[in-house]
């Protein structure tokens, strides 16, 4: 069977069946704009930035819905269309409170701004009404800042929750201008079915639903540095980016292309780390004296006491008497040095992690 | 269901087909309004995530969900009623509750006021009362008629007159036949099309699901008349509704559907009454049910009542209404002969384009052709109302001139008054005025003017009326049905309404410079038109390009008053 092809402005791509428009297009130079587009959710044709021409056809179509079809000749950037997507992005600011948000809102949540340089359209025109109601009332959860006034209506967050986590926790209330994203009976999210897992807040492109905790953050110094790394707290793997600023820790967020996650986490990944930089933490090792109290003590003390200790349980006690839990809040270095430790150090296999799932 | 307890609504709902808004509306009829505790219990009877059903039941505009709920009148304040004194009837009862309502379709004898499930008619307060839909009167022209050809008949409403008239002999000769292609055959033959404004060619719907192999099928009347100055649907499920039952039959058999549903409008309920009275008689008549007529077709028809919202008039929304989800019209392709109730292939016929069918089957697809002027096929049905002397119904032949239509037929404008516009397609196809008046009433034509005919409401305006507030009154119409999911038409619909109210007007926005003004207005118009994702948007700039075109001068009146 022949290989089946789709032109995009000029360009002969083959497709898989039933990949769409803008799929195809992202292998090839084509930079189509889009607001409403999560590549990992269902294709919903809200936002009309991704609408091409297509040959034949009297209105231009929305890529991310529009299957392939052989021989189709597809045209991403004409004039027309670059203008009537100025004008979207145009009418898009015109109902927010404002263009730019920090990054620590959310992953996402630089792309409203990216277009709006992009097409230059920080012009003030079509201005009106704003649409969106920030929920200020919902303070009492420490993750989730739900800023309305900067909502655009994509629904992203609205998806993400039903078909990525399946909460089904947000909504959509009433209709038009007037569309506001909502929780059951217009509540508080943690009286709600919310999670907390911070999917929404990641996918969010205007930080509408931003990270409350990273926003601590948007005052300490220096640029925002991403390590990736690989959640602790249980089996599954997510794939995750710490975000830091200097010697700090000011945010976590799902890597999207996390080969177990793909952009999911859970609460507990999201934002469990404020132990890291906590100030109850020990700083130096503690030895308990003869009168009952803990000490400071030098690494080499408490190593000594540490070894004398296992030593002595082990030779009254046999091999077996030995068991190790390694924390979920330690790194995996610390974790697999542990398991190590007692497998090749005492020759048991009496070793776990507290987040064992 | 009054007394009803959950449980038992539950229990009577929840195995039925399309079950959400029966549901809903048992909660709603016997409680006055969706409580809390209603709410609960829909979500986990039929499954629904409390969060979304939550926003889809405040997504319909009728749907109250705290007392007084459906007992407090709603008032239309559509662009007709308000020619004759909606705002003012709204704010006179204001003390009673009244909250107001889009265009209701009663046009042809404003103004409706809906209460629990009743609606009143009347200008006044004092003259309100309860009224059957007007018949149409007898053809002015004398000219051949379809869909009303036997709808002034007595008795007509009932089976008995029905059938009387010559009702259910299209379907009795289609049946004993054996061969379902031959409907579908003469379908094409008359070249009948959607009568809901669409006119996509009706034989070639039915056969496309004809060939689809997937099934149970369905047949979905879509009953929704929302358009603003439309009201034939109305009168013809009121005074014709075996009608529509016999075509959604013939349909069901053309295609192989077992499944039927008629979505009408909240508004109408008195309709919801008659059409369920008339799919009762067919029932017992063995018109509907297993083995009809011994002719081995099994169909049944279920009414679904929407709840206030001029997007389920459009396919895909009307779909997802059906099937209880959000009603965001769906992406295109699929289309609904392959994807459409349950995903599964499904014929949406809009109520005209279904009544025709009987007399199609019964007289031929030749005849029917040959009802239009010229090259045109068949009829269509003009709702006619605002300044115009007899407001009410006509069936026209397609390629009919509008001149003769306003002025001989109907009688022109008022006493001592002149024709300034007319809105076509409802609102949906804006303004026509001048000499664009002159146009005949066939798609090509009145689309050559920059307008559409759509499903042919016409509503007329004098030259006493302010045309910038009249457009203003239907933006602001199409603002409050816009469905919220695609951004050209969510913001662009509020944004033109903006532009076109008064300065001081609270909700008046917009450059107070004349270039500036128009050219937000035409930016807007024109993504709205090329990339709104279904037809409310793509239809709503109508309304301002044929406001700019006819009353430049007005407009920059309009611009001017807000530059202060």
């Amino acid at each position: 069977m022949s290989e089946r092809h789709i032109e995009i402005d000029g360009q002969s791509v083959p497709y898989e069946e039933g990949e769409t428009l803008l799929e195809a297009a992202g292998r090839t130079d084509a930079e189509i704009p889009t607001l409403c587009y999560d590549p990992r959710l269902e294709p919903f044709g809200g936002c009309r930035l991704c609408v091409v021409e297509i040959e034949g056809s009297h209105n231009p179509v929305a890529s991310c819905a529009r299957k392939c079809e052989d021989g189709m000749v597809v045209r991403t950037a004409t004039d027309a269309l670059e203008q009537h997507r100025k004008t979207l992005v145009e009418m898009v600011c015109s109902e927010n409170r404002q263009v730019d948000v920090d990054p620590l809102s959310g992953f996402a949540s630089q792309e409203l701004a990216v277009l709006a340089d992009r097409y230059d359209a920080r012009t003030q025109r079509f201005v009106g009404r704003r649409s969106g109601q920030s929920r200020v009332d919902d303070d009492d959860n420490p993750f989730i800042l739900r800023d309305y006034d900067q909502c655009i209506s994509c629904y992203r967050c609205v998806r993400v929750c039903a078909e990525q986590e399946g909460d089904y926790a947000i909504s959509v209330k009433g209709r038009g201008f007037d569309t506001q994203i909502t929780v059951e009976f217009d509540g508080k999210l943690n009286e709600s079915a919310c999670t907390f897992c911070g999917q929404c807040v990641a996918t969010c492109p205007t930080g509408a639903l931003a990270d409350r905790k990273a926003l601590r953050h948007v005052d300490t110094p220096g640029p925002i540095e991403k390590t990736r790394t690989i959640c602790p707290y249980c089996g599954v793997g997510c794939s995750v980016d710490l975000l830091t600023k200097g010697d700090s820790l000011v945010g976590v967020q799902p890597a999207m292309d996390g080969p177990a996650n793909k952009g999911a986490l859970c609460i507990k990944g999201q934002y469990a780390y404020d132990f890291v930089q906590h100030g109850d933490r020990l700083t130096t090792p503690l030895l308990r004296g003869d009168d009952g109290e803990l000490h400071p003590a030098s690494w080499d003390e408490a190593l000594d006491v540490a070894a004398a200790g296992f030593l002595k349980a082990r030779d009254e006690h046999g091999r077996h008497s030995i068991y190790a839990i390694a924390s979920g809040r330690a790194p995996h270095e610390a974790a697999y040095t542990t398991q190590r430790f007692i497998r090749a150090g005492f020759w048991t296999n009496h070793v776990d992690n507290c987040s064992r799932a | 269901m009054a007394g009803q307890n959950n449980e038992q609504l539950i229990e009577h709902w929840k195995d039925e087909p399309a079950p959400l808004l029966p549901l809903l509306h048992a909660f709603h009829d016997r409680d006055g309004h969706l409580s809390e505790d209603a709410l609960r219990a829909v979500s986990a009877a039929l499954r629904i995530p409390l969060a979304d059903l939550y926003g889809t039941v405040t997504f319909y505009h009728h749907f109250a969900r705290f007392p007084p709920g459906m007992s407090a009148p709603r008032v239309c304040t559509g662009p007709v009623c308000r020619l004759v004194g909606g705002t003012e009837l709204l704010e006179a009862m204001r003390k009673d509750g009244a909250t107001p309502m889009a265009c209701a379709g009663r046009c042809d004898e404003p103004i409706p006021v809906l209460t629990d499930h009743a609606v009143s008619v009347g200008a006044t307060v004092e003259a309100l009362q309860e009224r059957p839909s007007p018949l149409p009167v007898a053809n002015p022209g004398g000219l051949p008629e379809c869909v009303f050809r036997s709808i002034r008949k007595e008795g007509r409403a009932g089976i008995a007159g029905y059938q009387k008239s010559g009702g259910y002999r299209a379907l009795r000769s289609a049946l004993s036949s054996g061969f379902p292609a031959a409907v579908i055959e003469t379908v094409e033959r008359s070249e009948l099309a959607g009568r809901g404004g669409a006119g996509f060619p009706t034989g070639r719907k039915w056969r496309a699901v004809a060939n689809e192999e997937r099934g149970p099928k369905s047949v979905v009347c879509n009953a929704d008349e929302g358009e603003p100055g439309c009201f034939k649907d109305r009168v013809l499920m009121d005074h014709d509704p075996h009608a529509v039952i016999e075509g959604m039959i013939l349909a069901a058999y053309a295609v192989g559907a077992s499944r039927g549903f008629i979505y009408l409008r909240y508004e109408y309920p008195q309709t919801a009454v008659i059409l369920q009275r008339a799919i009762d008689e067919a029932t017992e008549a063995g018109l509907l049910g297993d083995d009809i007529l011994g002719g081995g077709l099994d169909f049944r028809i279920y009414v679904r009542r929407g709840a206030g919202a001029y997007i389920c008039g459009e396919e895909g929304s009307l779909l997802n209404s059906l099937e209880g989800k959000h009603p965001f019209p769906r992406e295109r392709p699929p289309y609904p002969v392959s994807h459409g109730f349950e995903d599964l292939p499904t014929v949406v016929n809009n109520v005209e384009t279904l009544a025709s069918v009987p007399p199609i089957i019964d007289r031929g697809g030749d005849w029917y052709r040959k009802l239009g002027l010229g090259d045109h096929a068949g009829t269509k049905v003009i709702s006619l109302s605002g300044d115009i002397q007899r407001p009410g119904n006509y069936e026209v032949p397609i390629g009919f001139p509008l001149p003769t239509l306003l002025n001989e037929w109907a009688g022109g404008a008022p006493e001592g008054r002149t024709i300034q516009a007319v809105t076509m397609a409802g609102i949906s196809g804006g303004f026509l005025a001048g000499d664009d008046l002159e146009t005949t009433l066939d798609e090509s034509s009145v689309r050559a003017r920059g307008s559409m005919l759509g499903a042919g409401g016409i509503m007329v305006f004098d030259d006493s009326r302010d045309m910038v507030d009249v457009a203003h009154s239907c933006m602001e119409f199409f603002a409050h049905e816009s469905c919220g999911k695609c951004f050209p038409c969510r913001i662009g619909t509020q944004r033109l309404t903006e532009r076109l109210a008064e300065a001081d007007d609270v909700g008046a926005a917009g450059p107070g410079d004349r270039a500036d003004w128009a050219r937000e207005v035409e930016d807007i118009g024109e993504v709205m038109k090329a990339t709104s994702a279904c037809g409310l948007g793509m239809a709503a700039p109508l309304i301002t390009e044929s406001l700019m075109r006819y009353w430049p001068d007005r407009v920059a009146e309009h611009v001017a008053s807000r530059a202060s």
